[in-house]
């Protein structure tokens, strides 16, 4: 009896640690407090980064992600799920690593990205494949076209220095696209990064947002939201 | 919290099956020192030798004092080598149809099923990755040689249509199919078994599917009872269903009709 006490106990130590741990990853990561992480090239992320993704595989990987982000990748309209049609693989890469690492905060994402539901080089199949996929349906905008406040927000506030002038974002920095995204997407990733709740936003896009009041926020997400996919203005096919 | 943690969920399951392990110690040990006492005393009941020999796995622990009648009822229940197609599958026709579309509700339809899936669930099954009351009994039976030609067999026939007599119940169940439930983050089914519901080799065929196996399996993957499916997926996706909404989108699967070629 005494043996099965100590095996007992012996069971529980590590698991209260595990606890602990657990309990950590899902707090907020306010910039600026211990824990926040923006940005980190974990092993797998350079990993995955020195793959040459294949879109055809990606397309069935993807497969397994098709239940919320639909099969065009055109997310869902009101923004619940973003649209993920011609963003830069270096981007898509960094987030699913990032959430698959904890440093993202996705619990609702996590058990259908993390492993064993995607294996390593499916990350960048899923990237490749994504990155030249076209959405058919039209992104959800806002309820009223403020896009006109919303690009004098944009420009005064030099949002384009990172998001480009066109909302293209920077492959190489891995800067996210935000032109033809969802409004609600927009709205809603705004007021995680605001709170930490979503784990890994650039220190100056919390600045910026800690300026922006609700009709600020409002204007910019319907500009980004009406403004045409990237890949679309110019005749070049757009590089990864 | 905003955020339901996985990871205590995962912990408090690892708890359980801790305690659930340590109450089963307990009780092997007791069970131990019960069934070395009647054997001392000379005075077993009847039913203790018999019972120890149909299960295999106590059969070398337990004292057997009777073991030279104990090998020849498992010869008697597990037929020697594989056996050919056509007799094997009369063992397979008595639940789920000689054409497989069983018409028993709670057995499921084989027929259409893709040949990789059919293959690794029978496998699972002589594993014991996936149980069931009857298939563990009958799996042992199988030799694992016949596996492929079983798989191949079910796989070429045609599923036949289902029907339902809960069409209100059939219509919330397309919208969770086709959209999922954006409150709970359920995916749509139809992300990976195809609208029509004809899936593919990771993900099995729906379409036609009985609805009383259908309930029974999201209800052991929303349990965890079931959990050989490939990515724990369908574990995460039960588990953010409730029985209602589980029991509207197998109302649904039953009446899809694979799509025209």
């Amino acid at each position: 009896m005494k043996t099965i006490l100590s095996m007992c106990v012996a069971l529980l130590l590590p698991l209260q640690a595990t606890v602990a741990q657990a309990e950590d990853a899902y707090t907020p990561k306010v910039y600026g407090k211990k824990g926040y992480v923006w940005d980190e090239m974990t092993p797998e992320r350079v990993e995955v980064l020195k793959m040459t993704g294949d879109p055809v595989k990606g397309k069935e990987a993807f497969r397994g992600c098709r239940g919320c982000h639909k099969a065009d990748a055109a997310g869902v309209r009101e923004g619940v799920y973003p649209r993920l049609s011609g963003q830069h693989a270096s981007v898509l890469i960094k987030q699913i690593t990032e959430i698959r690492a904890g440093i993202r905060l996705n619990p609702k994402m996590l058990p259908f990205v993390e492993d064993p539901a995607i294996a390593v080089d499916e990350i960048a199949d899923i990237a490749a494949y994504l990155n030249s996929v076209e959405s058919l349906r039209e992104n959800g905008k806002g309820p009223d076209d403020m896009s006109a406040r919303g690009k004098k927000l944009y420009t005064d506030n030099k949002c384009f220095t990172c998001h480009g002038k066109n909302g293209e974002g920077d492959a190489a920095k891995a800067f996210p696209v935000l032109a033809a995204q969802h409004y609600g997407y927009l709205m809603r990733e705004m007021k995680l990064i605001e709170t930490g709740a979503r784990g890994n936003s650039h220190p100056d896009m919390v600045k910026a947002i800690a300026k922006f009041s609700q009709s600020d926020r409002e204007a910019v997400s319907d500009y980004l939201s009406r403004l045409p996919d990237y890949r679309t203005l110019n005749a070049v096919p757009a590089t990864k | 919290m905003k955020y339901k943690n996985k990871y205590i969920r995962n912990f408090n399951g690892l708890l359980m099956s801790a305690m659930a392990a340590l109450v089963g110690m307990l009780f092997v040990s007791a069970s131990i020192h019960a069934e070395s006492m009647p054997a001392s005393g000379a005075a077993a009941t009847p039913e203790t030798p018999a019972a120890v020999a149909a299960t295999p796995e106590t059969a070398p622990v337990a004292p057997a004092p009777e073991a030279s009648a104990a090998p020849a009822p498992e010869v008697a229940a597990a037929p020697s080598g594989p056996q050919p197609l056509e007799e094997r599958l009369q063992l397979c026709a008595g639940c789920h149809n000689p054409d497989g579309n069983s018409v028993i509700p709670e057995n499921p339809k084989l027929a259409g099923l893709n040949v990789k899936y059919l293959n690794r669930q029978l496998k699972d099954f002589k594993s014991g990755d996936r149980t069931s009351p009857i298939m563990s009994s009958i799996i042992p039976m199988v030799d694992e040689s016949e596996f492929k030609a079983l798989a191949q067999y079910f796989s070429e026939q045609k599923r036949s249509d289902g029907a339902t007599d809960k069409p209100d119940l059939a219509a919330q169940g397309k919208q969770i199919f086709d959209e999922g439930i954006i409150g709970s983050a359920v995916p749509a089914c139809s992300g990976c078994h195809n609208e029509d519901g004809s899936g593919t080799d990771k993900y099995p065929r729906l379409n036609g599917q009985n609805s009383v196996y259908v309930v029974n399996q999201l209800t052991n993957f929303k349990s965890g009872e079931r959990k050989n499916d490939p990515k724990a997926v369908m574990q995460t996706v039960a588990k953010r269903m409730t029985e209602q909404e589980i029991a509207a989108v197998a109302e649904y699967v039953t009446t899809l009709k694979e799509a025209q070629q």
